[in-house]
């Protein structure tokens, strides 16, 4: 009996044993990661600052591309939305307005100094950091050369778009900053660039104790030192960023929204849901049927904003029948555009130049109409009969605008057929086809872009210079005159000219490109009734800020 | 007992290393560079180059299979491309979620299955036993997807009964991580409010990830009922004069429960495949949703992690069950 007894315990233990292993497969180390550093999380509400249900902005995107909190690091939507929100940058943009102004540094100046230019910054001798110290010359310095260090996906627009060293950049006293760029580079872009969050500045002193081996890249993950009107209260990797208000926020009076939980929900169809229940104050990005829906709600509003993509189909320009300036001029005439922004449902406009609605140097001239006949002339000249057949590959999923990508093909196609030409369209998820345009092996395909950096440059030189790798060499088009236009427009520094040059540009790869500009998207958000102040800023990082918002 | 279960645990490292080299070597067909789609449309060659000789993807794949499994062996599951984080860190916040949503949707299947397989039994041919069993066709034959957001329209946006989709209010913290199940960890920290919201968020997908299975757990327990009700010894043990409930209880559903624990254990590994859609549909952060964008994005270190996890996991389950049968069945224990 003992014995039958033990054994039984045995395997009682046994199960035990193996329940627990199951389990601790999914335990943390006791020292979670996570675990707020002391005094980070507690000191950003302030005592008597109850935190309520009404002071706090539940905002819903999808938010699966976000990796890091580190402004050196993000690069991703997801990311800079809260990073853009702790962390301020020297200069910026105001909503509307493509003009840069001021805002850690409250003047700036730039000198022809013989072969560089000399860019100067003075800072704004108000502007603290969340911590109550001053944001001085040396933080601006220690962050730039930071970001360049780590060198991770934005650091390019510093190494590559500036051409910044560490040589160039130079704290003259507490309040002034000194940045050398090479004469090749258009000072306006450069201070484009730094409007962006790569640029921004972080308090050294609160950075450099805890940078452990990766120049604080993880600590900045679950650690705010930053200037901006937010503060970081945690991140839950899986669903959410809590932001929490800047009591002492130098630039104006504390935000309103005490705290701002960003939500990943990376469903429409849930964001529908959470705004209908009023769950969510704010959701980003609904497509057509989920905007329709909500159209007549009374307790939701909608806000469409111009996004800064462009969606375009493009030709390989050394690949039969598209290696002939008639046929890719016949593509452009042949494609009925009216059909493509009724499918967008209202959620893009026409655009068909390579500069979007927003940015300096947009013309605004939408020339081509579909007119069969010409196309059908063109592509004569170009020596293409009826019954050709072109490769047309096309991603899965959704494009911009929340219309799939192969109902926007299957529109082309039907305008092709039209003058007996057959688009065979081959679906590729996204990254395979990335792999092949890269390849420069796509005859024909759909695509869309998003300028990195609030400049026509950031379109210019990707659309027009073969010598950038970019868009103008996997679509194998090197033409002199557009790269030469290119470069010309990028570094010149008299905003009326630079505006015709660009104009020279738009127009040129209207009739010669190798792409048939088509729409751009809009960003559909729906917010509940009592919320205020809200703007969407396509060109500006962040492109939301919370700091604007009430209830 | 010791020497069946490191039976099964040297089985389980020709399983690892199977998975390991079957999903290792398909990441290798597909015709798509990861580390172009984890950097986007925008990234210039220098850093496709640059991360692609980081991530050691210049060498032979033989070669990148050898370093993967010198790591595997020291517990290393490697970085994922996409997010830049240990895989083995990844899994630590997406897995607990996967978990917490099918242990609760095992304790709905098991909580119903069961109770309502035997009273349907022991009212054979009855309206009872028809209206369970209409029960079980209806949950056998309605797809998860459409369950779930019936279950979310009526319960969530007209109702209003049971909060949406995500594992906890937005506005709600969660509780301090101890292993990582909101549920658990509440209830560990004594944190009340959350352990309501945690439960109460966990109804509806639970209810919608369980309902196949109590489906066909409430069959199996029905018929296999029926079968020992039909015995010789249910008679004989009536005879002798034993109460109604002892022969039931005792009996019956003792003799019953082997084939029983035998579908849980299958169960188990349709719910965990199950939770992938259940996931999407209830925004919940699980491991099914992190495999799916994993996959997406060509991130075949993160997929190698979760391939690597579940065939893990079912070995674990399935020993568990045999165990579950030496504890309630002696003759499995003589042999």
């Amino acid at each position: 009996m003992t014995q039958k007894r033990s054994s039984t315990l045995w395997r009682w233990t046994a199960l035990l044993v193996l329940v627990a292993m199951v389990l601790s497969a999914c335990a943390a180390p006791a020292a979670a990661p996570s675990a707020p550093a002391a005094g980070g999380e507690e000191a950003a509400a302030p005592a008597g600052d109850e935190i309520t249900r009404d002071n706090t902005l539940v905002f819903a995107a999808d938010m699966t591309d976000i990796i890091t909190l580190d402004p050196a690091v993000a690069y991703e939507f997801g990311g800079i939305l809260p990073v853009g929100n702790m962390y301020e940058t020297l200069a910026s943009f105001d909503p509307g307005n493509p003009e840069i102004v001021p805002l850690l540094a409250e003047s700036w100046d730039i000198a022809d100094a013989g072969d560089m230019w000399t860019m100067t910054f003075k800072l704004n001798p108000a502007a603290t950091f969340s911590s109550g110290n001053p944001v001085t010359a040396d933080d601006v310095v220690f962050s730039w050369n930071r970001a360049m260090e780590i060198n991770k996906s934005p650091a390019w627009l510093l190494i590559d778009v500036c051409q910044m060293t560490k040589e160039t950049i130079v704290a003259v006293d507490a309040g002034t900053v000194e940045l050398k760029i090479p004469k090749a580079v258009s000072p306006n872009v450069c201070l484009a660039v730094l409007t962006f969050t790569v640029a921004a500045v972080v308090e050294q002193a609160a950075l450099e104790p805890n940078m452990g081996d990766d120049m604080g890249e993880s600590w900045l993950n679950d650690n705010s030192v930053g200037s901006g009107p937010y503060v970081l209260n945690g991140w839950e990797r899986s669903s959410t960023v809590t932001l929490d208000a800047n009591p002492a926020y130098w630039g104006g009076t504390a935000p309103a929204m005490k705290r701002v939980i960003l939500q990943n929900m990376p469903e429409s169809a849930n964001r529908q849901a959470a705004i209908e229940t009023g769950d969510a104050d704010i959701v980003q990005e609904l497509g057509p049927e989920q905007a329709a829906a909500l159209e007549g709600n009374p307790d939701v509003s909608l806000v469409k904003g111009l996004s800064t993509l462009l969606a375009y189909a493009s030709v390989n320009a050394t690949m039969p029948p598209f290696d002939n300036a008639d046929a890719r001029q016949a593509l452009r005439y042949a494609i009925n555009y009216d059909n493509i922004i009724t499918l967008l449902g209202g959620n893009g406009e026409l655009v068909q130049e390579i500069i979007p609605i927003g940015f300096a140097g947009h013309v605004g001239n939408n020339p081509f109409t579909q007119d069969l006949e010409k196309a059908k002339e063109l592509f004569a000249n170009a020596g293409v009969t009826e019954g050709a057949v072109i490769p047309f590959t096309v991603a899965t999923g959704t494009g911009p605008g929340g219309v799939d990508w192969a109902t926007i093909a299957a529109s082309i196609q039907a305008d092709l057929a039209q003058i007996g030409i057959t688009l065979d369209i081959q679906l590729l998820q996204q990254s395979e086809l990335l792999t092949k345009y890269r390849a420069q092996e796509l005859p024909m395909l759909l695509m869309n872009w998003g300028p990195d950096y609030t400049d026509p440059d950031a379109n210019g030189t990707p659309f027009a210079n073969y010598e950038a790798n970019s868009l103008a060499w996997r679509n194998s088009w090197n033409d002199p005159q557009a790269i030469e236009l290119s470069k010309q427009a990028a570094v010149e520094l008299d905003p009326a000219t630079r505006i015709e040059l660009y104009a020279q540009l738009v127009e040129y790869m209207q009739n010669n490109g190798p792409f048939a500009m088509l729409y751009q998207p809009s960003r559909v958000y729906a917010l509940r009734n009592n919320v205020q102040g809200f703007i969407y800023d396509p060109g500006d990082t962040p492109n939301v800020s919370f700091a604007l918002i009430s209830k | 007992m010791t020497a069946f279960i490191l039976r099964r645990l040297g089985g389980l490292v020709f399983v690892i290393f199977g998975v390991s080299l079957l999903t290792f070597f398909l990441a290798q067909l597909v015709p798509a560079d990861p580390v172009a789609a984890a950097l986007g449309s925008n990234a210039r060659d220098a850093q496709i180059e640059a991360y692609r000789l980081q991530l050691g993807l210049d060498q032979p794949v033989a070669v990148q299979y050898g370093i993967y499994m010198s790591r595997l062996v020291r517990g290393d599951l490697g970085n994922s491309i996409r997010t830049r984080r240990a895989v083995i860190d990844d899994l630590r916040d997406y897995l607990p979620a996967t978990i917490e949503l099918t242990m609760a949707a095992m304790i709905v299947t098991i909580l119903l299955g069961i109770p309502l397989g035997i009273i349907a039994a022991l009212n054979r041919n009855t309206w009872i036993d028809a209206g369970a069993r209409i029960l079980a066709l209806i949950g056998g034959a309605m797809p998860i997807f459409y369950v779930g957001l019936v279950l979310l329209g009526v319960f969530y946006r007209q109702l209003q009964w049971l909060p949406g989709p995500g594992r906890l209010d937005s506005t709600v913290p969660p509780p301090a991580h101890i292993t990582g199940l909101y549920t658990v960890d509440a209830l560990l920290t004594g944190n009340w409010p959350v352990l309501a919201n945690a439960s109460a968020h966990l109804v509806l997908p639970a209810i919608t990830l369980g309902l196949f299975s109590t489906a066909v757990l409430l069959r199996m327990t029905r018929s296999s009922m029926l079968e020992m009700l039909g015995q010789d010894y249910v008679r004989t043990a009536k005879a002798k004069g034993l109460s109604e409930r002892l022969v039931i209880g005792r009996h019956v559903f003792k003799n019953a429960l082997p084939p029983i624990l035998t579908i849980i254990g299958i169960l188990f590994g349709s719910l965990l495949s199950g939770a992938v859609l259940t996931e999407t549909i209830f925004n919940w952060p699980g491991i099914g949703r992190y495999a799916t964008t994993s996959v997406t994005t060509l991130d075949y270190p993160a997929v190698m992690g979760v391939a690597l996890v579940a065939a893990v996991i079912y070995p674990l389950v399935n020993t568990l069950v045999d165990i579950g049968y030496s504890v309630i069945d002696p003759r499995v224990r003589a042999n």
